[in-house]
């Protein structure tokens, strides 16, 4: 198991040197931010200079060259619209960015779990079919619509909640739903459907015949295969959520990464994407190695020792 | 029974946790809402409006500009003009930075020094680039030259020379003092938490008036729908970033007012270096194709101004015999065919994708133009490839726009002058008038040159005139706040109503 991790980390260098070619490429396939940096009046030849003290004169190799070479030793740059050191922006956010994934994963998952499991045991009941419409209704509600809503049901008319900002848990509540509503439906419909499938296996008529209280059926030996697929979802989901989350973070106020990386694309703040792009490749691989850990647990039939 | 009450007790505890945060306030404490964080907090180097405001109630300038653009002193005590070309101020006395460094003639020439200096990149020294130097004369009193005779001068000073502390600067550097920043204005930086707030606290020896309020809290929320309900809920004091159609909302709520400060003054560019645009005719054709009465009311439930030449009916130096172009198609299309393009034209029309009511405006335009028989294909870009094309001359017709500040020279300079930008329009006679509106002091006689430049762009259509769209900042109903024309949110005048 612990060869296995190691040789997984070994991998995500590999994933992470990847993702960073890709988007250093891309962003300067886009252009360079000079002309941004500088007022509309500037000469041609100020536009040159700063062009030049930016290091964007160089061959892109050179450029990507020297990028990495000072990102080896943790030094990602200064942002060049905020004028400080980019990796300070990046963790000064990734807080709230974690703090709302899990939040809404949380809540996602608490109800998703039980109206999946009780909508598969009441199948075709009245119960099954409302929980599944509202499941729907769940998926197709556009996050940037639901939270307004709330905002002003919420907040505008019953006063309960603050509008916006972060530092509560009142003020959390509204994102974290907005943004785990439509997960909550994905997970429920999932674990619906994985669970028909596992209530229909022959082990579960075994264990029923066994005489076993149904509850133990579901909980025990249904629910604990059910939860492959969910964890592999859900584990990807959460890598989404952490920079994924831009219009909730612009409809509360909410200071995360994901704004703050749609501010640095159009700005073409390259350090600064570079630095989120980089943050976000590593919890990305990181949520998947523990999904895969997560496997052992759930089915100890996975063993990844046997590998080698 | 006993589940019962466990349940309403959870559930009332439940509220209590939840709801209480965030609803109470401190009598002392202002909250303003942006649409954007300050992206530094060191005046010199940014001149974006949101990060300019905060900084505004950190920093102060040598003068405080008026909305006719004239000026009030603020660190200045008394100021003459030793010749056209220089400027003999001095300072109040006894004035200290927030650090208790003094504030004196040296301390002025270290800043006017500083917003040239490379490092910084500062975007507004382009606006104090006529001033040529700072001689300090003693602790108190210094010059200050032009190359030639500058009108705006101290207009421009009033706004873009923010004076900081030398010795601080030395000890910190540049990058510690955008985050850190130490200035002599109304309030002091307390603390700033990258992405929620950033929390000033009133200087106590301040030199000026003593703000009312001991803690302004500047947050950001960047959806308008949000900052509304902020401020209509209590917890935001001012906002800004108001669309015209959420104004309505505000003060049918009861709880808040709105007050104007500046305008946002859009206009349809166009490259009269290239066919058909070549042509006067065809550039007039498109101002008489606009129907601006209509998207006014449309769009703006008629609180717009129309335009009637380049310059800002708000501004100094506007003609007001001029009339808006009425909206008559027909006269659109005669003049399309005595330019030789009786079946109409086909043109590109590029607009900025960040500013969504531009998107209905560029859209409203379009429609209007294909009426007189210009097709228009609707080019949308996002915001740096807008930029750079448009720098790389390459927009046929484009919508841009610039704030209708009260002093002609803050846009028509940069807009109009070749020296500035001759991306899409030079005219010699334009340029010399510009030369001229700088340098003439006389107040009457500066006005007449601006008429006349007003007047000649107004026949020679560089830009299809559109229109100034006032903008607001919603206010608490709690909260005594005018806004200002130059658009920043200068805390130090607000007060408790009544």
């Amino acid at each position: 198991m612990l060869q296995y991790i190691l040789k997984r980390l070994w991998h995500t260098v590999y994933v992470v040197v990847g993702i960073s070619l890709i988007s250093f490429f891309f962003i300067h396939l886009s252009g360079d931010p000079v002309q941004l940096m500088l007022p509309g009046d500037a000469s041609e030849k100020e536009v040159d200079e700063l062009r030049e003290q930016l290091g964007f004169n160089d061959p892109l190799y050179l450029q990507y060259a020297r990028f990495a070479s000072k990102a080896i030793q943790g030094d990602f740059g200064q942002s060049l619209y905020y004028h400080v050191p980019v990796m300070e922006l990046v963790i000064e956010r990734l807080p709230a960015s974690l703090e709302l994934a899990v939040a809404a994963m949380l809540f996602a998952l608490v109800l998703a779990i039980p109206i999946g499991i009780i909508s598969a045991v009441k199948r075709g009941s009245f119960l099954d079919m409302g929980s599944m419409f509202g499941a729907l209704l769940g998926l197709s509600m556009p996050h940037f619509w639901l939270g307004i809503m709330l905002m002003l049901f919420f907040s505008v008319e019953l006063g309960w909640l603050p509008t916006s900002g972060r530092g509560t848990m009142a003020q959390l509540i509204m994102p974290a739903v907005s943004l785990g509503l439509s997960l909550m439906a994905m997970f429920a419909r999932l674990t619906r459907s994985v669970m028909l499938e596992v209530l229909s296996l022959d082990y579960i008529r075994t264990a029923r015949a066994k005489g076993l209280k149904e509850q133990i059926v579901i909980a025990k030996h249904a629910l604990k295969n059910a939860l492959i697929p969910l964890v592999t979802v859900a584990g990807m989901q959460f890598g989404f959520l952490i920079g994924g989350t831009v219009i909730i973070e612009t409809v509360f106020g909410w200071p995360g990464l994901g704004r703050l990386v749609v501010q640095a694309i159009f700005s073409r703040d390259y350090p600064l994407v570079q630095a989120i792009v980089f943050v976000l490749s590593l919890l990305f691989v990181g949520m998947n190695l523990l999904v895969d850990i997560l496997y052992v647990y759930l089915d100890p039939q996975i063993s990844y020792s046997a590998e080698k | 029974m006993k589940r019962l009450c466990l349940l309403i007790l959870a559930s009332l505890a439940l509220f209590f946790i939840f709801a209480s945060p965030g609803l109470t306030r401190d009598a002392d404490t202002l909250i303003v809402v942006q649409e954007s964080e300050p992206v530094g907090l060191d005046l010199m180097r940014s001149s974006l409006q949101n990060t300019m405001s905060v900084c505004y109630n950190i920093h102060d300038t040598l003068f405080y500009p008026q909305q006719d653009a004239s000026i009030k002193p603020a660190l200045s005590d008394k100021w003459e003009q030793i010749d056209d070309l220089t400027w003999k101020i001095t300072l109040r006395k006894g004035i200290t930075f927030h650090n208790g460094e003094p504030v004196n003639a040296k301390a002025v020439k270290f800043s006017f020094d500083r917003i040239f200096d490379p490092e910084i990149k500062s975007p507004n020294k382009g606006k104090l680039s006529a001033f040529k130097e700072v001689k300090v004369l003693d602790d108190l009193s210094f010059e200050i030259k032009t190359e030639k005779p500058f009108a705006p001068g101290l207009y421009m000073l009033a706004i873009y020379l923010p004076i900081v502390p030398p010795e601080y600067i030395k000890k910190v550097g540049n990058t510690k003092f955008n985050t850190d920043p130490v200035g002599c204005g109304p309030y002091q930086l307390s603390k700033w938490v990258r992405g929620e707030s950033v929390i000033l606290t009133r200087y106590e020896n301040y030199y000026g008036l003593k703000p009312f309020y001991g803690k302004v809290v500047f947050k950001t929320i960047p959806e308008a729908t949000s900052r509304v309900a902020a401020l209509i809920t209590g917890e935001a004091d001012v906002i800004s970033g108001i669309a015209v159609h959420q104004r309505k909302k505000i003060l049918s709520s009861g709880k808040a007012y709105l007050t104007s400060q500046m305008g946002v003054m859009p206009y349809l560019g166009i490259n009269t270096y290239e066919k058909p645009f070549d042509d006067v005719r065809v550039r007039q054709a498109l101002n008489y194709a606009i129907n601006r009465e209509l998207i006014n009311k449309a769009l703006f439930n008629g609180k717009a101004i129309l335009c009637n030449g380049p310059i800002s009916p708000r501004t100094f130096g506007n003609d007001p015999s001029l009339k808006p172009y009425p909206y008559d198609p027909a006269k659109a299309k005669a003049l399309l065919k005595e330019a030789g393009y009786p079946d109409g034209i086909k043109v590109r029309l590029a607009y900025p994708t960040y500013m969504s009511q531009i998107q209905e405006q560029t859209e409203a335009i379009a429609a209007n133009l294909s009426e007189a028989g210009i097709q228009a294909t609707l080019e949308p870009f996002e915001r740096a490839v807008m930029w750079e094309r448009y720098k790389a001359k390459k927009h046929q017709l484009y919508i841009y726009w610039w704030d209708d500040a009260p002093e002609p020279d803050r846009y028509m300079y940069s807009l109009f002058h070749s020296k500035s930008r001759d991306y899409y329009y030079k005219n010699e006679e334009v340029d010399t008038l510009l030369d001229k509106g700088r340098t003439i002091l006389d107040r009457a006689q500066r006005a007449k040159v601006y008429n006349q430049i007003d007047q000649l762009l107004y026949k020679d259509c560089p830009w299809a005139f559109l229109y100034v769209i006032p903008e607001v900042f919603g206010v608490s109903n709690t909260v005594f706040y005018e806004g200002n024309r130059d658009g920043f949110l200068n805390m130090r005048w607000a007060k408790p109503k009544g």
